[in-house]
């Protein structure tokens, strides 16, 4: 994905130059005219990953701007670089003293220039990934996944899951295969509304929830897919740490005994199944809201009659969000469509996943999908 | 994140500038709300006439402000959602316990 830097400087002269510099070096720029405008473009668009301003500028200048983005905690810590033609001593330590990674002067020559910026935003790439990479190790090391290692190995259905994470940082999609004994296996899917870490770390608190309260209805022999939601739904309420944190779920128990499946929801997108001979999927929609919104929602169970070699496809949002020609859309339809004509080309699982999985769009966010089939007779 | 905000008739209207209603804005409007809330603003109206795509965080911050204001008797409308964003409110139920109004006149009369 392209880097993106914010250009401040009043001459538009040395703006088009450096942007047309960095542009054709792979990195997508924004340009404002003064600070009031750089201002506008960082309320208005994603946050950058690099600003370079110039210090001299009408109304205000670069210290003033680089003064007021240290106050805001959104906004301090991307990388910032000073390009001017003040290039006094006095004023170099005063820029740098504002936590500005270099400051520059307009006469160094524009290959020297991008070399450096290079070296920043590899830099600050590599400072990243070594973070990251401490994290996960600490998160395996405690056995924190939400996302199991293995789907369990059942007589007449095959599991397969696949989940894709966004910029290669954890989010809050969430799987789990609760195998209770040779007849019953619960399959959950859910999604933390939100992205990357914050929606991973609560993802943590739903799944204990979730597991929770199937084991215990499990105990106490009931099976019922209302009253574990339910359960779940009221704890998740009561919980002031989860207060504006919502989680959709879809749950589904498998019987491999009677080769039935039973299916709910919470707030989550519909159940898509694959018959043979029909024109596009079925949908099933549960009824549940998100869960943690209100003390005393409703759910519903829909037994979902599946035949042998027929496949169901739980999705989480991700999956539905696409982003063609720079304009990002939400299309569940595109995506039923698109698994039908794959299902009917008789494409192999990896291959839908391949893609599902966006090869020709980006990919917007965390995505997840699991699919469930019934096995053939010869098959098993 | 970029708001405009007009009170009419003791309602809070407002409308969201961006384009994407987004993670990196979710947060911020979350808090803009929460404070305006707070601030003795109990009836609202949301406009997305300019948002094009709205994304899981944000919607998640939508649900957040109108848990806060359900105890406080308040009222949340939302209006001009177009029809990519309409119908995930629909996928996912949202249609359930949001108001969702065509226009701002409209949805100044639920009030």
């Amino acid at each position: 994905m392209n880097k993106t830097v914010l250009l401040v400087d009043d001459d538009l002269f040395q703006l088009k130059l450096y942007e047309k510099l960095l542009t054709n070096h792979g990195y997508h720029c924004r340009i404002a005219l003064s600070v009031d405008e750089a201002e506008s473009i960082l309320k208005e668009y994603d946050i950058p990953d690099l600003i370079i301003s110039d210090y001299e500028m009408p109304d205000r200048n670069g210290f003033e701007f680089r003064k007021k983005l240290l106050k805001n905690d959104l906004l301090k810590n991307v990388p910032f670089l000073f390009l001017t033609s003040v290039n006094d001593e006095h004023f170099i330590q005063q820029g740098l003293d504002l936590k500005a990674i270099d400051y520059m002067a307009k006469d160094v020559p524009p290959t020297r220039i991008l070399s450096k910026i290079n070296n920043l935003m590899l830099a600050v790439r590599e400072h990243y990934e070594r973070s990251l990479s401490e994290v996960k190790g600490i998160a395996e090391r405690l056995n924190l996944r939400n996302i199991p290692k293995t789907a369990p190995a059942l007589k007449n259905f095959s599991i397969n899951y696949y989940n894709k994470s966004y910029q290669e940082q954890p989010g809050g999609d969430f799987i789990d295969f609760i195998k209770i004994d040779d007849r019953h296996t619960f399959v959950i899917l859910g999604d933390v509304m939100g992205k990357k870490w914050g929606a991973w770390f609560f993802s943590f608190s739903f799944l204990s929830y979730v597991r929770s309260a199937i084991r215990l209805c499990v105990f106490d022999g009931d099976y019922e897919l209302p009253t574990i939601l339910h359960k779940l739904n009221r704890v998740v309420y009561a919980d002031e740490f989860l207060s504006d944190i919502f989680s959709t779920l879809s749950i589904i128990l498998i019987d491999d005994e009677n080769c039935s499946i039973s299916y709910a929801g919470a707030g989550d997108l519909p159940l898509l199944k694959y018959e043979k001979n029909r024109d596009d999927l079925i949908s099933y929609q549960s009824d549940g809201i998100l869960l943690g919104f209100s003390e005393e929602a409703v759910y519903n169970e829909i037994a979902v009659d599946i035949q042998e070699e027929e496949e169901l496809f739980l999705i989480t949002d991700g999956i539905i969000d696409f982003e063609i020609n720079g304009v990002k859309k939400s299309d569940m339809k595109l995506l039923s469509h698109k698994i039908h004509d794959l299902k009917e080309r008789k494409e192999l699982t990896e291959t839908i996943v391949d893609n599902l999985f966006n090869k020709h769009t980006s990919q917007i966010d965390d995505c997840s999908i699991i699919i469930i089939k019934r096995k053939n007779n010869e098959a098993k | 994140m970029k708001l405009s905000k007009q009170t009419i008739n003791d309602v809070l209207v407002i409308v969201i500038e961006n384009k994407e209603a987004n993670l990196s804005k979710s947060e911020q409007f979350k808090e803009m709300m929460f404070k305006d809330i707070e601030d003795g603003s109990h009836n609202l109206v949301i406009s997305f006439e300019n948002v094009e795509y709205l994304d899981s965080s944000f919607l998640g911050a939508l649900v957040a402000v109108l848990k806060k204001l359900l105890p406080l008797k308040g009222k949340l409308v939302l209006t001009h959602l177009n029809e990519d964003i309409r119908n995930l409110f629909e996928l996912t139920r949202l249609d359930k316990i949001f108001s969702i109004e065509s226009n701002i006149e409209i949805s100044l009369q639920q009030f």
